[in-house]
């Protein structure tokens, strides 16, 4: 035991130490964060403008409402004093003392037409925020015009579904409503970080594999332990790699909930709503048995991983034998995401109870409770009795397999490891 | 260290893979403190005999044991075993390394890490602990790689083509340590298909052909019963005429020196006594012994690297 203590460690100080594990770990978040500041930053910035853009009212209604809401959606608009021609406002866009100007007129107010006169076509955030601030404008103003606008108002503001809850009382129906919610979110997340985590790292444990059999250390390995505990060892310290990983994802999330937030919501109350967020949070519940389909899932697929990378001579050879392995980890993912649209397929309960797709197709039925509690546990059984026999199986084969440098077995041949090993 | 009984003995082994005879009813018995070579020419079934005797493969047929009795995993552990085929962990450090291979054989880490300092110094390569295994040349891997069979100190070294790779200064330093390790009581099997390597270090041969052993003996012995009867001499000023003498079959030159060949039968005596009644005088008088490669080709046919050739040489 100590022994595949030794190879556990390894494994997992190699991993950690490498370039490409801190930056995987530490770039994601910093990509993704990174990304939306980019197109953040680049979006704003092309909407900076040091010229100016000017409005000219032909039809006398719109135009100090529309110079208001321009202005709050960011643009420094100068009302063109009544009067002023369109001739010698064209005339200063030439001579780049204006970048556009905006004529109101009759279309204007009654179908919120209007023309943006420039010598460049306005960027895609420019027209889009500009014809929202001046439709709203123009529907205000007609509506206000009407006897019942107020009730026409409401309605275009996409009507409502209230919900009564029937045998509960208030609180207790939001409380249903926020678990139902935390169920979908830990749900998602769970079945997405249950997908990559598969694939992911059973295919760096194939790998491992792969590297011990084609530099051939594995023979000075071998001589002092048994097959078992190196394909163990090597599982176990890869899949710790891979749980590092997560626990610090879910860390960052976990600081930014409670550190950044706050600090958000303190600076700018219009982000109040956030606060709800936390509230969705998965509970220890829902954690416990994500570790718990973690392991079932990672062991049944990196086992069967590691007997594939000692099947093959080299990476292109690994590359199609392990293409069963992944059709059967992204078949459920994608059925996973045909059900998350709130296509609820009773017969999908079923499905889910495949060894091979219940991690990422029951563990989020588990916790958004889709499924009885008894499928959950039937489905850790049939897992556990899975990774049993797929780890017997797959250790036969990794046991001939490591040492042999000949051709890849056939499936007659791989049968016959099975047997004889 | 004490050691009672054969340490490694094989009796009656065969393995096949497929059509093709690797081993064909072998027996070798090693006994403990002796240094062992089994040679051969490449593919003559070396590695797959030294692979059944660590367990890795199982015989089709016969017996392997290892310190009396199966080889099992407390026996192989008493074992250093340097594979033919060996590699490294190209991205560990070298030193890393080393405590990993000791760890997995059993020594505490502590006493993995002073071992493995003590080897890098005796071997040199003490500022090389923390590089990274792919920083070194192909033979301080080798060295690398000889260090960690011999971590756990071992009671037996079964080490397969152990010098190939090796540029002829690290040889010696390789030879040098098996040599210190056989004093300090250990047993050491090596293979090889370098004959002369073979001669300087063994004490015990055993000549292995197409899956077959063709000669197991002492090497001292096997070199005295191998005789030819084949004298070097040379003389002071001038040779008499050699060939004209009746015990001599063949005259040979070979630099300064005559390689005579005695007819069967013949004493060297008389030889001598032929010399001197020439009144020549002789500054060398050897009585040649066969080299190793000499006798596996009087036995086996030149060493052949294809299996598949046809069976010229029979065993004698």
């Amino acid at each position: 035991m100590k022994q595949v203590w030794s190879v556990i460690r390894r494994e997992y100080v190699e991993r950690v130490k490498t370039r490409a594990f801190i930056l995987s770990t530490l770039g994601m978040p910093l990509l993704i964060i990174g990304i939306m500041a980019v197109v953040g930053f680049v979006a704003v910035l092309s909407e900076q403008s040091e010229r100016q853009i000017a409005l000219i009212d032909l039809n006398g209604q719109l135009g100090e409402r529309v110079q208001q809401a321009l202005d709050r959606a960011g643009y420094d608009v100068e009302l063109a004093a009544p009067g002023t021609g369109t001739e010698e406002l064209d005339q200063q866009v030439l001579d780049e003392e204006l970048e556009a100007y905006i004529v109101l007129d009759d279309t204007t107010a009654s179908e919120a037409v209007f023309a943006y006169r420039s010598k460049e076509p306005p960027g895609g955030v420019r027209s889009q925020l500009m014809r929202a601030a001046i439709v709203e404008e123009v529907v205000d103003l007609r509506l206000g015009q009407l006897e019942d606008g107020e009730s026409v108002r409401r309605l275009f503001q996409g009507g409502s579904l209230e919900y009564e809850p029937v045998g509960l009382d208030e609180e207790e129906a939001e409380e249903a409503e926020a678990e139902r919610i935390t169920g979908m979110i830990t749900g998602i997340a769970g079945g997405i970080i249950l997908y990559i985590m598969m694939l992911a790292y059973g295919a760096q444990t194939l790998q491992s594999v792969l590297e011990e059999k084609q530099s051939r250390v594995v023979e000075l390995v071998i001589s002092s332990l048994r097959p078992w505990q190196l394909m163990l060892g090597k599982i176990v310290g890869v899949g710790a790699v891979g749980l590092t990983q997560v626990a610090i994802w879910i860390g960052c999330v976990a600081l930014l909930a409670s550190l950044a937030l706050p600090t958000l919501i303190a600076a700018a109350s219009d982000f109040e709503e956030l606060a709800q967020f936390r509230q969705y949070l998965p509970g220890p519940g829902a954690v416990l048995l994500l570790v718990v389909f973690f392991l079932l899932g990672y062991f049944l697929y990196s086992s069967l991983f590691a007997a594939v990378g000692a099947m093959c001579r080299n990476l292109q050879e690994a590359g199609q034998t392990q293409a069963p392995l992944i059709f059967l980890i992204i078949i459920p993912f994608m059925l996973q995401m045909m059900t998350f649209q709130g296509n609820n397929m009773q017969w999908m309960n079923w499905v889910a109870l495949f060894p091979f797709f219940s991690p990422i197709m029951m563990y989020p039925r588990a916790v958004m409770g889709d499924v009885p509690a008894w499928m959950v546990a039937v489905s850790i059984v049939l897992m556990a009795l899975t990774v049993w026999g797929s780890s017997w199986v797959a250790g036969r084969i990794y046991k001939v397999g490591i040492l042999s440098q000949g051709n890849r077995p056939s499936p007659r041949e791989l049968l016959r490891w099975i047997r004889e090993a | 260290m004490t050691q009672n009984g054969t340490v490694v003995r094989l009796s009656g082994v065969r393995k096949t893979f497929g059509a093709h005879t690797a081993v064909d009813d072998f027996d070798l018995a090693i006994e403990p403190g002796t240094i062992y070579g089994l040679l051969g020419p490449n593919g003559s079934g070396k590695t797959t005999t030294i692979r059944m005797m660590m367990g890795i493969l199982l015989p089709d047929g016969g017996s392997v044991e290892l310190f009396g009795g199966a080889p099992d995993f407390a026996r192989r552990s008493r074992v250093g075993y340097l594979p033919e085929e060996r590699g490294v962990y190209e991205k560990m450090k070298v030193l890393d390394q080393l405590v990993f291979f000791g760890e997995i054989r059993g020594v505490g880490r502590s006493l993995a890490r002073t071992r493995a300092e003590e080897w890098l110094e005796r071997l040199g390569l003490s500022e090389w602990a923390s590089k990274k295994v792919q920083a070194l040349s192909k033979g301080m891997q080798q060295k690398v790689q000889f260090i960690s069979t011999v971590l756990h100190d071992p009671e037996l070294l079964i080490l397969d083509e152990p010098f190939s790779g090796l540029d002829p200064i690290n040889q010696d330093v390789l030879e040098e340590i098996v040599l210190e390790e056989k004093e300090r009581g250990k047993t050491i099997l090596f293979s090889t298909h370098l004959m002369e390597q073979a001669e300087r270090l063994c004490e015990r041969v055993c000549l292995i052909s197409r899956a077959r052993k063709v000669l197991d003996d002492d090497l001292k012995e096997l070199k005295r019963r191998e005789r030819t009867g084949v004298v070097a001499v040379e003389f002071e000023g001038e040779a008499p005429p050699v060939a004209t003498w009746p015990g001599v079959s063949e005259v040979e030159e070979a630099g300064d020196a005559l390689h005579l060949t005695l007819r069967d039968g013949v004493p060297t005596d008389e030889l001598l006594a032929k010399v001197a009644a020439e009144g020549a005088s002789l500054r060398r008088f050897e009585l040649l012994e066969p080299r190793l490669h000499e006798i596996f080709v009087r036995h086996a046919g030149e060493p052949a690297e294809d299996d598949a050739s046809s069976r010229t040489g029979g065993v004698s």
